[in-house]
Order: C-alpha cells, then structure tokens, then sequence
C-alpha cells in the first residue's frame, strides 16, 4: 500500500454528461476506501445526463475528511473522458505540477465551432506537467462499446506510475463491482488502458 | 443600379412587415424557413444567410424594369399600357366542355390542353378551389385536371412555392400560370436561375391572367363562409362596370355583394402594383368586356404566337379582332393602374426619387405622373 | 441502487449524503418511508425503496410532497417511525400541514428531511428551508459531513420522540449529492407493530392529533423548542477547533464547515482563526454560543444560503448584558459574503483573507497568465439541451411551428421538469414562463381570461406527466369551472425523468416496483368534458396540425397529450436502437440557402454535428439514439434513416 505525496490528493476527472465520469469516480473512491483513506468525492449532477460539461473532484486524505470542492489552481491529477473537458478544468484547476490523462476524442458542443484537435492537445501538454493522451474511445469500440473508454482511463491512471493505487486493488474493486462476463471485458479495458500509457 | 441581394430578415422588414407582399409565393417552399399559411407568408425559424433566394426573387425588392424587359423581350421596358405586345385578339374555346366549367372563354384551358397533348409540356402549375372554395396551388398533368382547376377565385394564392417545392432533378417541362406579379417574380429567377432547386428552364410556357388587386385569402374566405353555402357555388365573377358587384353563382342563381363590401379584402399591396396584364408573360389572358364567353388575349413572345398559332390550326380556339373601344377600354384602365400605383409609392416614400422597389427610367415616370 | 442496508456494523462505506441519510433513518428502525422526487433529495427515497422489501418496511413515491409528509405523519400517528424526503420546493408544497403538524405533536419519531440546492443547479428557484425551523418552531439540525449525516438521522427520531415534535435535518447539493466515509452501526431487528390511539394525554375527550386550540398548542410548542435548546446546549454536533484566543472566528454550520476548515489550512491560518461548528441550526444552543463569542472580537458567518445563523446570532448578542463585548460581524449583512448563490473553498478563502489582509496565490503566477491566455474558441460551452431522441425536442418543435403559423403571437406557459429547458435553444426559447410544479397551467388560467382586455393570443401551458398529478390538476379543472381558454400540453413520458426515471400514477408501477392500477391521464381528462388529442411527437406533421387546430379553439380549456416514452429510459431497456441514421453528403446542402444548417444550428439534437471542414453534417455515432425524427426536418432529404 502506498502513501500519499501529497495530502490531500487532489483528483479531477473531466468529461460531458453520460459519460460516465460518476461511475469512474465511485470506483476509484472504493479502491481508496478499502485502504482506509478518507475520501471525498464531489459531483456535478442534473447536467450529468443531459450533455453539459461534467466534473468529479476526488479528496483522498490519510487525515481528514476533506469539502467535495478541490479548491481553484489545486488539481494533482486531471483524468479527462473528453479533450476539450479536459482543458477547461486545467484552465480553472491546473497548476505547474499537474499530471493529466486523457481521452483524445472530442464530443462536439452541439452547434458549436471547434478548433482543431492538435491545437486543444497542444494546450493541454502546454498546461501539464506530465501528459498522456490516449484514444481510449477508438479502443473501447473495437471492444464494442464507448462507455468502455472509461475503464480504458482508469488502466491507464493505473498504469501511469503516479497513482496510489495498484493494479491489484482496483481489480478487487472491479471485482466486486462487475459480474462475471462484465468483470472480464471490463480487464481486457483496464489491461489496455495500462498498455496505452506504457507505450 | 445592380442590386444588393439581402436576407430573410431583411425581407420581412422591408417586404413582408412592410405591407408590401402580394403572396406571391416566390420565397415560400423553397427552404424550411418561409412558408405560406393562410394567406400569410410565415418565418419559421430565424436564418442567418444574409443573401438570400427569397428576397432575391422577391418582386417587392429591388426591381430593374429595364433589366428584366431585356431578359424577356431583348427591349427595354417601353411603359406602354398594355406592355411588350405582338397582337392582341379575342378568342374563346372550341371545346364545349371546356366551354362549360370556363371563367369567361376557357382558353387558358384550352391553350395548356393542347400544349400538354402536343407534348410541349408535362404539367402546368396554377390554381385551383377545393370544394369549399380554398384556393391551393396545383400540378395538372391531364386535360381532365385542367378542367378542376379552371375558374376565378380572385384570392392571392402563392403558386411559385409549389415551383419552389419541385425537386432539385426533376426534368418535367412546366407551364404556369400566374398573376403579374409572380410572373415578375419569375423573371428575375429566369434571370439569375435558383440555386440547389430546380432547373428555372423546366418552365417552358408562362400565362399571365390581367388583374387588378387580389384579395386576401384568411379574410375573404372567412367572409365567404360566413354568407354563402360554399359547396353550393359554382363560378365567382365580377361583373365589368358599371355593375359594382361581386357574383357567386349557384344552381338556384347567382348571389351578389355590393364591390365596396369587398373592397377591404383587397390585399393592401396590390395598391403598388404597376402591372395589371402580365406584361412578361408569353400570353397574357382576361375577360372581354361586355362580350360574355369571350377572352381577351395578348400574345408577347415568340413561344406565345406559336402556340396561339397552332391553336388556330388544330381548331382548338376561335381567334376573333378584339373590337378597338376594347382596346382602348382595356388599354385606359392598364394606364390608370400604373398611374395610381405610382402615386401610391411616391406617397409612402414621400419622394419623388424613391420609388421603393421598382426602378424605371425617369421618362417613363414623368410621362406616368403627367 | 446502494449499499444502504448492508449488515456490516463498523465498516466504513463510501455514500452519499443522501445514502447516508437513508443509513440513518435503517438504524433507527423506521417503518415508512415517503417522498416526491426531487433533486437533490431523490436517492434518499431511491435508496430506501431498493432495500423496504428486505428490511420489511413499506417506502412510496407519493403523488406529491404535501401528501409525503401526509402519509409519514399518519404512520407516525399510528406509532411507526417515518421518515419523508423532498427538496427546498417540496417542502413549500407541504407547508400548510406542516404548519399545522407542529401544534398536533405526533405519535412515533417522524422526520422531515429538506435538501436544498443553493445556485439552483436543479431547481426552479433558490431557497434557504432553515427559515422554517425558526417560522414554525421546529428543532432542525444540519450535518457537515456524510458521517453526520447518518448520525443526526439516526438521533433525530430519538429527538422528535423525546420532544413530541417533528424533527428537520436540513441538507444541500454539496452534502447530498456528494460522497464521503460513513461508518455504520448496526440495523435494528424488532419487529414493528402499529395502533392509532386517539386519546389526548391532556384533555381524553380531545382527539391528539389536531391542530386545536391552536393559541394553547403553540405555547406549549415553545415549550418544546426550550426543552431542545437544553438538549442541544450539550449536543455532540456542535464543536470548536482552534485557539483560545482568535483573531477571527468563524460560526459556521453544514457544507460550509468543510470549506472554512480548508480555507483556513490554506491560509495556513490553524493558530489564528478558530471555526465554531454549529449541527443543531433551531433553536441554537445559546450558552454554548456565548461561551465561544468571546473568543475573538471579529466574527465571521460562513452559511447557506440566507444570513440566518447570522441573524439569530444577532439577536443572541442584542440580549447579552450591556456589559459584555460586541463583536464586529462580517457575513451577509456586511456584504462579505453573498446572501445569494453556493459557496466554496475559493469563496471563503478569499474572505478571510480580505478580513485578515492577505494575499493568496493558488498557483504560480506564470501559469495563471498561461491559463488565461487560452483561446476561448477552444473550449466552446456546452449548452445544455435535451438528451438526443428526447421527445420534447420533438414536441417543442411542432409547437414552435404551430404557434408560427398561427401567426398571433402565441405562447407557451411552463414549469420545472427536463421541459423547462424549452426556456432556451434545446426548445426553440418557446418556454416563456417558468415557475414551480403546475404554475404553467395555473398562469394559463389567467391568461385565458382577458379576452375583455383585447387579449388575442393563443396560450399554451405544459407540463410533465408527473406533474400533472402532483399539481396541474386543480389548475386544469379551475380553467373548466372558470371558463378559462387555453391548451394544455401534457408531456407524457411515463416517468418523472428529471429526477431519475422514477414511476408516478399514470405509469402503472409503485415505488417498490409492484404493478397497481395506472390512472388513465386521457380518461380522467374525458370525464372531466375536456376534449383531448393524444399525439405521437415523433410524428411531427400530425402534432403541429393537431397543435394548429387546439390552438385556433375558443372556450374554455383543452387537452393534447404529447406521448412518448423517454429515451434514456427505452434506450437502457432496448439497447437496439429503432433506426440508423446517417447524411447523404451529396445531397447535403449545409450553409447554403436553402438550408442554413437547420439541423445542427436550429434543431441542435447532439448527435448532429457539423463538420465545418466538408461544409456538412454528420451523424456521430456514439451519440445518436436513432430515434430518426432528424430525418423529417431535413429540408433536402439529406438524412436517411434505415429501420434497424
């Protein structure tokens, strides 16, 4: 079990309404929860389905309880489900330390004007002290699903070497959370998540 | 002065909010956005184009006389009363059927009946009453569906929506028939063709009808309803003066309102109207004064003679001399309809110099207002 | 749904507030439980209903949040504990019982949880229900954290047994909806029986549970209240960190406390700044209060969302002795904090830190500058709109169409649902009057009355299937007695989807997902003499014609049911979609006139989107539902759909 760098961790994940940033969290939370941390996680909700911009800060504390808000300029961690996301919380939340993860597939605003992908990349990296971007939705289809990109992330949060929780714990967790077939594509996800950030 | 081509929003505020459009139909139908209903041209979404078709075509915009004269005559436009004329005669249908369901001679009906069996054409565009008398536009394709749609209404009905709705491929060869101010309409189309609709060229044959005002639709059909059992009409008429009346006809005779209670259905735009006989058609068509069963017809373009030609040859109309007190009759009351027209439009714009939509050549106008 | 009825005495589980508060009402043995859903209060009854049937007791979704408090009070009455859930508006629409509750006393322990949601993330409006302790002098108490949560919900039947009174516990977005550690205690076995006994211990001919002699009663109410501030002069709930003597000290209660707890860490602050911790908000533990004022001459009130901790402590200090020290307030009052809107960390940082002249810096400069300097072309706001193939897209279409063409200037009257997005582009802005449950039609209703007044245009009130029974109804019969002309557009998509899906009346299936009789929303309105359409808002045409001709109507009140079932709801029960669709570029006319992006600039499902590279639209696919409506507006024929 490892300690925390830095107390409290500061985690965001990042993403559009329906993609499922609710479920990462609580999946993440109960990893930490099994290993007796504090943790608190804060929900953007009503917008969640309804394809707003939509955010969980996660607080992981060995001391204290910590408010459901990580304060402006205090993210460690930003994991991102989509890129523009992403780098709206970096502008809000990043700082000179911040490591991001993300997902490099854009969901389009509806009637909005987007600039290129290269370009919001670009800005992200720029922002970052440490970045991976990873095409997790293209991987999660040719596992036959979108909603697959999320375990994607999480493997790759894993994976990354900066995260206090290993391999080992979360897949008790996804265990506990998954049923039988479920559980094991849910692995071929997660184990491709760690591979992307491998590479 | 070339003219600069706006936007719907523009078009409403100039033309339509303005009280100037005549539901002519040239900006309906051919995109989501202008529809007709009722009797009103309707916006149904805000459409951020700031050139648009519709208010291109629109003949309450911008207007060179001149321009559009060269396009369809290879003159420019003379001012004359009657318009660009190569004859004016009097005819009427051979075809006692045609003669039957006839406004006043039935030789539109006659005229398209033959340019569809002659394979000139494949359909014609005009109006036509359902049942309870509401006007619609329609696509004829057979003698048979002439005949449904032969007879005046005297409402505004937006027949080139339905060119508008025609899809982008078709190749079917059209005629229409229409009021002057859709004809006018027309012509700035065939002058700079649609785009992303169809081919402009598909209309090979325009019949233009002589009219004075139109009235609208909404509220003269209201006023019908309320005082006629419609299913019962047969045939509406306006008598020539000095009857000043207005006649529904029905099989236990005709019911006549007084002109002046139906006066304040005349669209309000027919006021700045400079055309009362469809001066760009190839044929334009009315009635005969005093000489019922007639028709009074002015042929204009080369296609227009042809078929008025091969008309008297194949025996489908009686072609006759207009009698010379029509003439001048007819010609007289075209001039006081330019006349006042203008007079209108300098009143709204309270200058001289600014005649709103039309633009003339400065003899024309003087000679106009003299 | 949750984990709330685990048997694990002692293990620590991640819930939300709202689970928490159901965890608490388990421990304390309750027997019903009741509520209307209502955002952020909904799991509280959710994760309640997912455990009654195993846990043997009886949870109910209640046609509204007067007839919630109504049934747990009868269950109460009858000596079952109960506990009723509802957001700040739900607690409105129960007021006028409660208002008379408080007089009665009940029978068991009965709780009334109110959630608040400051910043109206989810709401009609922004209310703070603590006033209502202090209007109706009911005790009320107000956790900090999850584990609060449980724990007051837990005591607070305790409490309202011991007090003879209704006990409150107040929660917000921020507690409700987010997750934290819960250690859980253990799950009571005893089985419950119930009996109405009638008998009033004072006067045996009284009945007990009237709110008769009210002048009498409401004395000895008062009473009450002082018997709780006795209790809460020594409540667990309340506490102080920090030093003795403070430069500033903060009085904080609820959400709040974590945030001035965090502020003040990162002003690293700890030995200057105490934190005075209230959890029993009404009435307030006086003594304990005036013991800690003294700790510093300078107060700050961290609350949400009205000055009302604020207040009352004024009036504490007001009746301290001429002798004691006043202390300088800073709060809402003096404008430091604004009586409006959520809080945060941020906010409260900066707060102190103007009190205590300091500066803060969250980040190096340089990469605050680099922040800002992002374009904001690159991150485009994400408008919110109705999910892709939601039918109100549809039906607020046709409306949009028909009111256009009816040309006289029509418009449409509304309420608080996934609809009262029709306020904006997800509904083509047709949406011009939003208030809470049923207003839409009782607005409608005067409206409808001023044809006297030269009043000529159409008005069209909606409102959701649920929201129909729960408060539409009295105003659709009043327009039928009052002779009132309007159409009302019931959006019927067999559930109450803002909140969560959940059943109601008209869907035929209880809360705890027993089959029961559907109470027929177009045959109540039959027999009422109304005429009603039924449409199917995918069918656009026959829904604006239908629409045209209601409209046109004159007399008293009419019906169109718009019905459809929700998409999210049939795409999780369905996973096939009905269509696949997709554009036929060649036939796409994109920005050019005769088109002007209809679909992806006006319509705006999401799954539209337009690639402004190739000058077309698309279809993305992890987005669309093919639910295929698109492919009717497309004015080129452009978009295909394919029956999958």
């Amino acid at each position: 079990m490892k300690t925390l760098t830095k107390d409290p961790l500061n985690l965001i994940i990042a993403g559009v309404g329906g993609q499922g940033n609710v479920m990462i969290s609580l999946l993440i939370g109960k990893a930490f929860i099994k290993e007796g941390y504090f943790v608190t996680i804060g929900e953007t909700y009503g917008a969640s389905q309804r394809s707003g911009s939509v955010m969980s800060h996660l607080r992981i504390s060995r001391e204290n309880q910590y408010s459901p808000f990580i304060p402006n300029g205090r993210a460690d961690i930003i994991l991102g489900m989509e890129p523009v996301e992403t780098l709206r919380i970096l502008q809000q939340f990043g700082n000179s330390d911040v490591i991001t993860i993300a997902n490099s597939r854009l969901i389009h605003a509806a009637g909005m004007e987007y600039p290129s992908l290269d370009k919001i990349v670009e800005a992200i990296e720029g922002l970052s002290a440490k970045s991976w971007l990873i095409n997790a939705t293209d991987e999660a289809m040719k596992l036959g699903d979108p909603i697959f990109a999320n375990m994607i992330l999480i493997g790759a949060l894993v994976g990354s070497g900066i995260f206090p929780i290993d391999k080992k714990s979360m897949e008790l967790v996804l265990r506990e959370s998954f049923p039988g077939e479920k559980f094991d594509t849910n692995m071929v996800a997660f184990n491709k998540g760690m591979e992307l950030v491998a590479q | 002065m070339d003219m600069k081509v706006k936007g719907s929003k523009e078009l409403l505020t100039e033309v339509i909010d303005a009280g100037l459009c005549t539901l002519c139909g040239a900006c309906a139908g051919g995109c989501p956005y202008l529809v007709s209903y009722k009797g009103r041209i309707v916006l149904l979404d805000s459409c951020t184009i700031s050139q648009g078709q519709c208010y291109q075509y629109c003949p309450r915009t911008y207007t060179d006389m001149d321009a559009i004269s060269q396009q369809v005559f290879g003159t420019p436009y003379s001012g004359d009363e009657l318009g660009a004329t190569k004859e004016v005669l009097m005819t009427r249908s051979t075809d006692a059927r045609i003669k039957e369901s006839a406004q006043y001679g039935g030789t539109v009906t006659s005229l398209l009946s033959l340019a569809l069996e002659e394979g000139f054409i494949d359909g014609a565009i005009l109006t036509k009453m359902s049942d309870d008398k509401t006007p619609s536009v329609f696509l004829a394709q057979s003698t048979e569906e002439l005949l449904q749609c032969a007879g005046s209404n005297y409402m505004a009905c937006p027949v080139l929506q339905a060119l508008n709705q025609i899809p982008k491929d078709s190749e079917q060869r059209l005629a229409v028939v229409a009021m002057p101010c859709q004809i006018l309409a027309l012509s700035k189309m065939r002058q700079e063709p649609p785009q992303d609709r169809m081919n402009i060229g598909n209309v090979k044959l325009v019949v233009g009808l002589f009219c004075t005002w139109a009235l609208s639709p909404d509220g003269f059909h209201q006023f019908l309803k309320e005082n006629l059992n419609l299913p019962q009409v047969t045939k509406f008429d306006i008598p020539p003066p000095p009857a000043n009346i207005f006649e529904a006809y029905t099989p236990s005779g005709k019911i006549s309102f007084p002109l002046d209670e139906i006066r304040r259905f005349v669209m309000p735009a027919c006021a700045y109207c400079l055309d009362m006989t469809s001066e760009f058609a190839d044929i334009s068509v009315g009635s005969v004064e005093g000489i019922e069963g007639w028709n009074t017809v002015i042929v204009r373009t080369d296609v227009g003679a042809q078929l008025i030609e091969m008309a008297k040859e194949k025996g489908k109309l009686e072609v006759d001399t207009l009698p010379p007190e029509n003439l001048a009759h007819l010609k007289e009351a075209s001039l006081l309809k330019k006349k006042r027209a203008l007079q209108e439009i300098i009143t709204r714009s309270g200058d001289r110099k600014n005649l709103l939509y039309v633009s003339l050549q400065q003899s024309i106008i003087d000679r106009l207002l003299a | 749904m949750s984990g709330v009825g685990i048997d694990a005495p002692g293990s620590t589980q991640l819930f939300i507030g709202n689970e928490a508060i159901a965890r608490g009402a388990l421990e304390a043995g309750i027997g019903v439980a009741s509520a209307y859903p209502g955002t952020p209060s909904t799991e509280i009854m959710a994760s309640l209903i997912s455990v009654a049937k195993e846990k043997n007791f009886y949870a109910e979704w209640s046609v509204n949040e007067k007839v919630a408090l109504e049934v747990a009070a009868g269950a109460s009455f009858a000596g079952i504990r109960a506990i009723t859930s509802m957001k700040q508006n739900g607690v409105n629409v129960a007021s006028d019982f409660l208002a008379n509750l408080v007089m009665s006393g009940i029978g068991a322990g009965l709780v009334l949880v109110s959630c608040d949601d400051p910043s109206t993330l989810s709401s009609s409006n922004e209310q703070d229900l603590r006033n209502i302790a202090k209007w109706l002098d009911i005790p009320l108490l107000e956790p900090a954290t999850f584990q609060e949560a449980k724990d007051m919900t837990k005591w607070a039947f305790d409490l309202a047994e011991e007090l003879n009174s209704i006990c409150m516990i107040r929660s917000v977005t921020r507690i409700a909806h987010a997750r934290g550690n819960v250690r859980l205690g253990e799950l009571p076995k005893k089985e419950q029986k119930a009996h109405f006994d009638s008998i009033c211990p004072v006067v045996p001919t009284l009945p007990k549970f009237i709110s008769y002699p009210s002048a009498w009663l409401h004395s000895q109410l008062h009473a009450k209240l002082d018997k709780a501030r006795e209790l809460f002069e020594s409540s667990p709930f309340n506490w102080y960190t920090g030093p003795e003597e403070a430069e500033l000290l903060i009085i904080t209660g609820g959400s709040c406390w974590l945030y001035s707890l965090e502020a003040v860490k990162a002003l690293k602050l700890e030995n200057k700044v105490g934190i005075l911790k209230l959890g029993t908000i009404w009435p307030l533990p006086q003594k304990f209060i005036e013991l800690h004022l003294s700790k510093s001459q300078k107060i700050l009130m961290v609350e949400e969302i009205d000055p009302f901790l604020e207040g009352s402590i004024k009036e504490l200090v007001a009746d301290l002795p001429p002798d004691a020290p006043r202390p300088t307030f800073y709060g809402k009052h003096s404008g430091h904090i604004n009586a409006y809107g959520e809080l945060n960390p941020d906010l409260v940082i900066e707060v102190i830190a103007s009190i205590m002249n300091l500066t803060y810096e969250s980040r190096p400069a340089e990469y605050s500058k680099k922040a800002e300097e992002i374009p904001f072309t690159y991150m485009p706001p994400r408008i919110m709109t109705f999910c892709p193939g939601c039918p109100h897209r549809a039906t607020f279409w046709a409306i949009k169409n028909a009111l256009r063409l009816d040309g006289r200037d029509g418009f449409v009257t509304g309420d608080i649902g996934c609809y009262t997005l029709a306020i904006g582009p997800a509904g083509f802005f047709q949406m011009r009057t939003m208030y809470c449950m049923g207003a839409g039609a009782g607005v409608a209703n005067g409206l409808g009355k001023l044809g006297q007044f030269g009043f000529t245009q159409p008005v069209l009130a909606v409102c959701g299937d649920s929201t129909f029974f729960h408060a539409a109804i009295p105003a659709l019969i009043n327009g039928i007695y009052n002779k009132s002309n309007f159409t009302l557009v019931i959006l019927d998509n067999n559930a109450t989807a803002m909140t969560g899906f959940q059943p109601h009346p008209g869907t035929g299936i209880t809360g705890m997902g027993e089959t029961t009789t559907a109470v027929d929303m177009e045959a109540l309105c039959r027999s009422l003499g109304l005429q009603v359409d039924v449409c199917d808002p995918f069918d656009l045409e026959n829904s604006t014609a239908t629409l045209l001709k209601a409209i046109a109507q004159d007399g008293g009140p009419r019906v169109v049911i718009m019905r459809r079932e929700c998409e999210l709801v049939r795409g999780r029960r369905d996973k096939k979609p009905p269509y696949k669709v997709h554009v036929d570029c060649d036939k796409c006319l994109g920005e050019a006139c005769g088109c002007d992006r209809l679909c992806t600039r006006v319509f705006g499902c999401p799954g539209l989107v337009w690639d402004s590279e190739s000058g077309k639209a698309t279809i993305d696919e992890t987005i669309c539902t093919g639910c295929g409506v698109c492919a009717d507006i497309c004015p080129q024929g452009a978009i295909i759909r394919e029956a999958v």
